[in-house]
């Protein structure tokens, strides 16, 4: 075992120096060369599309509001449509119901069944009838249903000369819930799994172009002259900055095309409520990016070519990968444990809290936890990409790079 | 030996101090020390494997000694010193896909030296190589031979204190040789340089000073003229007239007979003149040369080698 190391000890002071000048053209590098290339800018752009993509999608698909159209074959049947109609309204903010008439009650259903109406009102022998093709929008079967009820009950009570408010006296059933905002768990939910998968496509697009860049100058042997130029940390440094800086700006610009989506489809609700889960979502991006940045750049020195970074970088992916699985098989436990680990509280957090009920203390303990996480895992990652990075003739293992002698 | 002379008080004198190299208990440098005066060119000439490439990795601090320092008139060398040094490292690198002014200046910048600076000494050192037109072009579209050319102008973009190239000159026709050697001469000026080749004629041309490494061990030094006297004072007699046989010379005192061939003999002084010598043969018969025998540096080099 031959043992390469920079002989960087002699004087710590000055090469902390020049440690910090060295690091900013290093990252300024990595920053211009990446925003030359065609592919980051359009996988950019092709992420911006996507979210705003799903937020209009999930807005038309979910919130917007329909105007029910009920074919009926006489007056008492309209009568009851257009009352209904106030309670769809009450029921999905802006919906409508209308009638429209027909002459007979095949007439009615063949408009049904072309789909030129979405629900038909026909009275039977015994009362009314909503009919359906496939199936009869839920919302619009309740209105007519109970404005249908209340109309014949109005009708009975007089005929029977009975008072219908001391009839109805006790039988109110009405609804409370107690954390109103799970009203919109469904989009809760997604925009959480968006969270999820765009931090994958970000951390992994960015980890991987560390160790892109890194193993480059191994291959391309420019290694040499740099670490001749400045001290190998402030290599390092740089790529960090470069790259987290790259990648925080690509989450920011993904955050602010959601929030502008939400803004513009009226959202309101949502995003007020999914708010600081976008905000703390850039936080711990960045904080999770920062110490699986360290990894990936010893992915790229432990390489010596680039096919070498298949098998050095799988424990950054696993580590990304992991909280994916997690998110969406474990149980509540395991995901709470997990969402205050470092790196991958990074991920699970966030979701966790968009989809709403994370008590503080847990938020306070993943930050914490994460910024000590990056600050030991970046200083091991600089050790051992200062074994590591002038060894050009083969890949090294993780293993054998711990155990590497300064 | 060079470290036998005094200290100059010259500014930028280069002294490698018992430097001493391993790998898995194998020593690959053992106990080097020389001095790169500056202001001349100083060779390093060794046989495949003798450890040029890995005494110049540690003079740059890009490889640990195991043993030994590097000293910068007179005290061991900083990482801010060595940060100004220029380096041409034995396995050529520069980004492939940058473009070569992009990455010139971006080299002189991590050597510290700001923006406009650095564009304007990349456009004079591309100038200088003919390559000014090419000033935008990515590396890898270049032929091998600019490629050559970007590399030493990465080594001289911040405009080093002291020179460490090793084989600057391999790869290179005798033209591009010789516009290298005149760029290099140029730049180093009153810097030291040392560079590595095993070109020797070329080593023989262009340098002032020789350090000779054998498996790892420093087996000659100084000055290409004193590194010749280290020969013997060699003369080549050939007797006049056909026929002629100048095995008798052997009888002569105050020689050595190297090589007797017909009427030539090859003969190391030792002891007597070479006035006296030629005294000696004239009167016995007529001589048709007599002439010294310069050694080559690849007969030193064979002879320190053995």
């Amino acid at each position: 075992m031959s043992t390469v190391t920079p002989a960087r000890t002699d004087d710590r002071t000055s090469a902390d120096d020049e440690v910090r000048g060295a690091w900013r053209v290093v990252a300024e590098r990595e920053v211009t060369t990446r925003v030359r290339e065609k592919s980051y800018v359009y996988s950019a752009l092709f992420m911006v599309v996507g979210v705003v993509a799903t937020v209009v999608l999930t807005s038309i698909l979910g919130g917007r509001p329909t105007d029910y159209t009920v074919a009926v074959t006489d007056q008492a049947s309209a009568a009851i449509v257009s009352s209904a109609s106030d309670v769809v309204n009450r029921s999905d903010d802006g919906s409508t119901a209308e009638p429209r008439e027909f002459t007979s009650t095949a007439a009615a259903e063949e408009a049904v069944r072309d789909g030129d109406v979405d629900a038909a009102l026909v009275a039977t022998g015994t009362g009314y009838e909503v009919v359906g093709d496939e199936e009869v929008d839920s919302t619009l079967s309740a209105a007519l249903t109970a404005v249908g009820t209340s109309e014949a009950l109005q009708a009975n009570a007089e005929r029977l000369g009975v008072d219908l408010d001391e009839l109805q006296a006790g039988s109110t059933v009405s609804e409370r819930l107690l954390d109103p905002a799970e009203s919109d768990a469904g989009a809760r939910q997604l925009a959480a799994y968006v969270f999820l998968i765009l931090f994958y496509i970000t951390a992994i697009t960015f980890g991987m172009s560390i160790a892109q860049s890194v193993v480059q100058e191994k291959e391309s042997r420019v290694v040499e002259i740099l670490a001749a130029a400045v001290p190998i940390r402030a290599m390092l440094w740089g790529k960090i900055a470069g790259n987290t800086l790259l990648a925080f700006a690509q989450i920011l610009l993904l955050a602010v095309a959601g929030i502008g989506a939400l803004a513009l489809t009226g959202e309101t609700g949502l995003l007020s409520s999914l708010g600081p889960a976008v905000g703390m979502y850039v936080v711990f991006f960045v904080l999770g990016f920062v110490a699986l940045a360290g990894l990936w750049a010893v992915a790229g020195s432990l390489a010596s070519r680039q096919e070498d970074l298949q098998s050095t970088t799988m424990p950054g992916q696993v580590l990304l990968f992991a909280p994916y699985i997690i998110a969406f098989s474990a149980g509540a436990g395991v995901k709470t444990v997990v969402s205050m680990l470092p790196i991958m509280s990074a991920m699970l957090m966030p979701s966790r809290m968009a989809e709403g009920g994370v008590p503080v203390w847990q938020i306070v303990v993943a930050v914490v936890v994460n910024v000590v996480g990056a600050v030991l895992i970046v200083r091991l990652a600089a050790r051992l990409y200062e074994r590591t990075l002038m060894r050009t003739e083969r890949k090294i293992g993780f293993g054998e790079a711990l155990r590497l002698s300064e | 030996m060079c470290d036998a002379r005094p200290a100059p008080s010259v500014d930028g004198m280069l002294d490698i101090s018992s430097l001493s190299r391993s790998y898995d208990g194998t020593v690959v440098v053992d106990d080097v020390t020389f001095r790169v005066v500056p202001g001349r060119m100083t060779g390093f000439v060794g046989a495949n494997g003798a450890g040029k490439t890995t005494t110049m990795r540690m003079i740059l601090g890009v490889l640990a000694p195991s043993a030994g320092q590097v000293l910068w008139n007179g005290s061991p060398i900083t990482t801010g010193q060595r940060r100004r040094f220029g380096y041409m490292p034995e396995e050529r690198g520069l980004y492939p896909r940058m473009r070569i002014t992009d990455q010139l200046v971006f080299l002189a910048r991590l050597h510290g030296i700001d923006r406009a600076e650095a564009d304007g000494r990349a456009r004079e050192l591309l100038d200088h190589f003919d390559l000014a037109d090419r000033a935008d072009d990515v590396l890898d579209t270049l032929s091998l031979g600019n490629q050559q050319r970007v590399q030493i102008a990465a080594s001289l973009i911040h405009r080093p204190d002291a020179l460490v190239l090793d084989e600057p000159f391999s790869g290179l026709d005798p033209v591009a040789v010789d516009a290298m050697a005149s760029l290099l001469a140029k730049e180093a000026g009153d810097k030291p340089l040392l560079f590595s080749s095993h070109q020797l004629d070329l080593v023989e041309r262009l340098c002032d000073d020789l350090v000779i490494l054998s498996k790892g061990r420093v087996v000659a030094a100084g000055s290409v003229e004193e590194l010749r006297g280290t020969g013997a004072d060699r003369y080549r007699i050939t007797l006049d007239g056909p026929g002629s046989d100048a095995a008798w010379i052997r009888g002569l005192r105050g020689i050595e007979v190297r090589d007797v061939d017909g009427g030539t003999a090859l003969v190391d002084l030792a002891g007597t003149t070479a006035s006296d010598l030629l005294a000696q043969v004239v009167a016995r018969e007529p001589v048709a040369e007599f002439s010294r025998v310069r050694q080559p540096l690849s007969a030193i080099f064979r002879e320190v080698n053995r």
